[in-house]
């Protein structure tokens, strides 16, 4: 496990006021953060760029456009290599309620884990050592 | 013969009244043999006899008195009235008195066990029969059958009632229970458990199994047709005898499908409305982290900006708290109107004035056109300016940079007009669908950056129901958006 390598992380929300907080608190601890303000846009600078952590808001412009883009990067060849997190706070509010820890979930959300707002830094950095 | 019949023979002539006695006491009879009516009288009524023989002619007591004593007390006693001046009068006044026979003096012994024996069967079959109605009083079997217009009643009412005695054999029903339940052909006395749905099931064995009656419902809310089609709520509550003991347990079925609808959109709205009050919070919380670390090194100019934002994000906050709070108002009829006569034109001409700065700022030009002697409506004044202010601010956010806002007000003789129409950035038809939804607002590529509760156009359209108007949507994507609404002349 080299997390040293880990460089660039992608970081997609529509609330820019997270996004901007969630990326000073990456940069704080030693990250390069690329942000994008929707799925659209993030999914350019994804290919663009080819981060090596994709963190994506779970509802933005339409309901599952977190979904959306999570699976288009992780059917990317690129994005198999890569952790891709979800980020959300549904499983508080909106009765809206999912995990992402059995397989079979997992390979449904095609994502790498559940991220919950607000983020806890240490926690994701836990979850992106995991997975290298 | 396995148990003694008891027989009471009143009657003052001795030597008749020792004779009847040894006969019937030879026979297996148990006998009590008095003088005279008093006594008879008092052994007739303190005790059930089998049988009473009663001589009709006593000294102190006619003999159809004491018969009339005996069967007022002990109508299920078999009685005989003997004696030596039969006439078809007495025969006929004992009769209807409740005497079972006549036994008329002097008799043979044949003849009068006879007669004793015929009294012996009748009075088993009576005992039997009051046997069979007290079991089935017990269980409950005579409510069906009972005629009365309160069972008429509960026949026909929309809750279903259902009745199980304490044996799980259906004792009552009505028709609504049958139709809730999906019962085909049953009758009374059905054993009817295994028939219902489980959940009822477990409440009416919940109450046989408790060991002492307590007058206590079991109720549960079950789901009889899927997907939310048909919910009731089951209420059971223990019968018990007159003496305490459960005979049975009575089951009600309400339809409450309307309030889980209700139930399940107002958790739904409570929900939305955690999720919309903590985004706004979560930003703020999280502003106020960076800028808390000592360990985060910020520029100045970030450090203003984190403020600025938090502040813009809290006045959000307020703003959502506000609306919410005015909704809230509107659905409770709490707020006081205070209806007076309103001059549109004039609070259209206000508004505007409010939004001077937001429309030079824009450079949106607006043109207000009104027709002559518009009249007045009868409404309350800051409610109308809410409704005015809600759709200019719309037209202001969602308008372009140097678009237009025009206002055209008429009037027919019923209804006043109001027409606001934009050159902004317009909807798609699935985000008009949606438009009056509580916290719904059309988030795509040209929304973004644009602030707002998600409550403004909800709130309008609450203001115009509760006048009885009407509000159309007009609006082509990237063209703009039109709104007309129609407010009664006349409310009262």
């Amino acid at each position: 496990m080299d997390t040293t390598k880990i460089k660039k992380i992608l970081l997609v929300d529509d609330d820019i006021d997270l996004l901007e907080q969630n990326k000073i608190l990456l940069e704080n601890k030693g990250f390069t953060v690329i942000t994008a303000e929707n799925s659209e846009d993030g999914w350019k600078k994804f290919q663009q760029e080819k981060p090596d952590v994709a963190i994506i808001d779970l509802i933005m412009e339409e309901m599952d456009s977190g979904f959306v883009l999570c699976y288009k990067i992780k059917k990317s060849e690129h994005g198999k290599k890569i952790p891709v997190f979800i980020l959300t706070s549904a499983t508080y509010d909106t009765g809206f309620k999912f995990s992402a820890s059995t397989p079979e979930e997992k390979e449904w959300i095609k994502c790498d884990g559940i991220i919950n707002k607000p983020v806890v830094i240490e926690e994701l950095l836990a979850k992106i050592e995991n997975f290298y | 013969m396995n148990e003694k019949y008891k027989i009471l023979i009143v009657d003052d002539e001795k030597g008749l009244r020792i004779g009847t006695q040894r006969l019937l006491e030879d026979e297996g009879y148990d006998v009590v043999a008095v003088d005279c009516g008093e006594d008879g009288i008092r052994a007739g009524t303190e005790q059930d006899f089998d049988i009473a023989i009663i001589d009709l002619k006593m000294p102190d007591y006619d003999g159809l008195e004491v018969l009339k004593r005996i069967k007022n007390s002990r109508p299920n006693t078999i009685c005989f009235i003997a004696t030596a001046f039969a006439s078809y009068d007495t025969a006929i006044q004992s009769t209807r008195l409740g005497a079972f026979g006549y036994i008329p003096k002097p008799f043979t012994p044949e003849e009068f066990l006879y007669q004793i024996e015929q009294g012996i069967n009748q009075r088993n079959l009576i005992l039997e029969s009051e046997r069979l109605k007290k079991e089935r009083e017990e269980n409950l079997l005579e409510l069906a059958s009972e005629k009365s217009r309160l069972n008429a009643i509960i026949k026909s009412i929309s809750d279903g009632v259902l009745v199980i005695n304490k044996n799980g054999e259906l004792a009552y029903y009505n028709y609504a229970a049958l139709k809730f339940l999906d019962l085909h052909e049953i009758k009374i006395g059905d054993k009817i458990l295994p028939l219902l749905n489980k959940n009822i099931t477990e409440l009416v064995e919940k109450i046989f199994s408790s060991e002492t009656i307590l007058l206590k419902s079991y109720a549960t809310q079950i789901e009889l047709k899927p997907n939310n089609e048909l919910i009731v709520e089951a209420a059971a509550t223990p019968i018990p005898h007159p003496d305490g003991s459960l005979a049975g347990v009575v089951i009600v079925l309400s339809n409450i499908t309307e309030f889980k609808k209700i139930e399940l959109i107002k958790s739904q709205f409570v929900s939305m409305v955690a999720h919309e009050l903590k985004a706004p919070l979560a930003a703020v919380q999280g502003y106020l982290n960076i800028l808390a670390d000592e360990k985060i090194n910020l520029p100045k100019e970030k450090r203003q900006d984190y403020l600025t934002r938090s502040i813009v994000r809290l006045k959000s906050l307020s703003d959502l708290v506000n609306d919410l709070l005015d909704i809230s108002r509107m659905e409770l009829k709490t707020k006081h109107r205070e209806i007076e006569d309103i001059n549109i034109n004039e609070i259209i001409k206000n508004t505007l004035q409010l939004f001077e700065i937001e429309l030079k700022k824009k450079e949106i030009q607006v043109e207000f056109k009104t027709e002559e002697n518009i009249p007045t409506i009868k409404a309350d004044y800051n409610e109308i300016q809410r409704l005015i202010t809600n759709l200019i601010s719309n037209a202001i956010k969602y308008n372009k940079e140097k678009g237009k806002i025009i206002i055209n007000v008429s009037s027919s003789t019923n209804y006043l007009q109001i027409k606001i129409a934009d050159t902004g950035i317009g909807m798609k038809p699935e985000e008009k669908a949606k438009l009056f939804n509580e916290f719904f607002r059309a988030k795509n590529e040209k929304t973004r950056g644009i602030s707002g509760t998600g409550l403004g156009l909800s709130i309008v359209k609450k203001i115009i129901d509760s006048y009885y108007g009407k509000i159309d949507v007009d609006s082509e994507f990237d063209k703009g958006t039109t709104f007309t609404i129609n407010l009664p002349i006349n409310i009262k």
